[in-house]
C-alpha cells in the first residue's frame, strides 16, 4: 500500500467509512499481531489486544497526525494495551509453550527447541527491551519507528535491541549445550 | 547453522501470523458494537436528565401552585385560552389555504 493510498483510506475512515478502515486493518494486521504475539507470548491474548488496538485507533483517528506511519501508531497503542494487560496479569501468566503446537509457519524453518528457548528468553527480557526486540528484530521496524512507538529515545531503543539480541543469542547457545 | 542464523530463523518462525481475513471484520464489528453501546448509554443519560429536569420543574410548579391557588387558576385559564386561540388560528389558516387553492 502506497503512502498516498493509506492517506486516502485514513481520510475516508475518519468520516466513518468502515470499508476503508477494514482495508487499513487488513494491510497492517500481520505486523501489529506479529509484534504483539512476540511481546505478549500468549497468542490468543495478543490477537485480542491487536483487535482492541485497531478499535481504539479508529475511535481516536482524528488525533492521528501522520507524524509516524499508521502501522507504527497502532503498534504503539497495542504496546501500551499489552503492557497494561501484562502488568495486571503478572509475568508468570505470560509463559505459554502451547503456542508452539499451533505453528502457522513451516516446521523445518527453526527447530522446536530453538523456538522454545527463544520464547523463554523473550519472556525473561524486561518489557521495553522485549518490545524493542520484537519490533526491530521480529517485525523489521526501524530503530526510529520503534522509538516513536515505545516513546523512548533512539539511543535507548538501539541499546535495548543490542542487549536483547545478546541475551537471546546466549539463550540459544545455552539450549544448544543441553 | 550458527547461533546468529538460528536466532533469525526462530524469530522469523515464532509468532508470524498468517493474514486473517476475519480479523478486519472482527475489528469493524467490535468497533460498531462499542459505538452502539456508547450511543445507548448517551441516550439513557439524556432521557434521564430530561426526566429529572421535568420532575424538578413539576415539583416547583406544584409547590408554587399550593401557595398561590388563585394565581395558579388564572395561569391555567390563560394557558387554556392561549392554546384555544393558537388552535383556532391554525384551523382558520388551514381553511383559508384550502379556499385560496380553489
Amino acid at each position: 500500500m502506497t503512502p498516498h493510498d493509506e492517506a486516502r483510506l485514513i481520510a475516508a475512515a475518519r468520516k466513518g467509512d468502515s470499508r476503508a478502515y477494514a482495508a487499513l486493518v487488513d494491510a497492517h494486521q500481520q505486523a501489529v499481531r506479529g509484534f504483539l504475539r512476540r511481546f505478549n507470548g500468549v497468542w490468543a491474548d495478543a490477537d485480542d489486544i491487536a483487535q482492541e488496538a485497531f478499535v481504539t485507533a479508529w475511535a481516536k483517528l482524528n488525533r492521528f497526525e501522520g507524524r509516524s506511519s499508521f502501522r507504527s501508531w497502532v503498534s504503539g497503542i497495542g504496546f501500551r494495551l499489552a503492557r497494561d494487560a501484562r502488568r495486571a496479569r503478572g509475568r508468570a501468566g505470560a509463559r505459554d509453550a502451547a503456542w508452539l503446537q499451533t505453528q502457522e509457519v513451516a516446521e523445518n524453518e527453526a527447530s522446536i527447541e530453538d523456538r522454545i528457548a527463544l520464547e523463554r528468553a523473550m519472556a525473561e527480557l524486561p518489557d521495553e527491551q522485549r518490545a524493542a526486540v520484537a519490533l526491530c528484530l521480529g517485525e523489521g521496524f526501524s530503530h526510529a519507528e520503534a522509538a516513536a512507538i515505545l516513546k523512548l529515545p533512539l539511543g535507548t531503543v538501539k541499546s535495548h535491541v543490542t542487549r536483547g539480541r545478546e541475551k537471546l543469542l546466549r539463550a540459544l547457545e545455552t539450549s544448544d549445550g543441553h | 547453522m550458527d547461533t546468529e542464523a538460528r536466532l533469525r530463523a526462530a524469530l522469523r518462525a515464532a509468532a508470524a501470523p498468517a493474514r486473517d481475513p476475519g480479523f478486519a471484520l472482527a475489528v469493524i464489528r467490535a468497533a460498531e458494537a462499542g459505538r452502539y453501546k456508547k450511543e445507548a448509554a448517551r441516550s439513557v443519560l439524556r432521557a434521564g436528565g430530561v426526566a429529572a429536569a421535568a420532575a424538578a420543574l413539576a415539583a416547583l410548579g406544584l409547590d408554587w401552585a399550593a401557595g398561590n391557588p388563585a394565581a395558579f387558576q388564572n395561569g391555567v385559564l390563560s394557558a387554556a385560552g392561549l392554546i384555544s386561540l393558537v388552535g383556532l388560528a391554525r384551523l382558520m389558516s388551514a381553511r383559508a389555504r384550502v379556499l385560496l387553492k380553489r
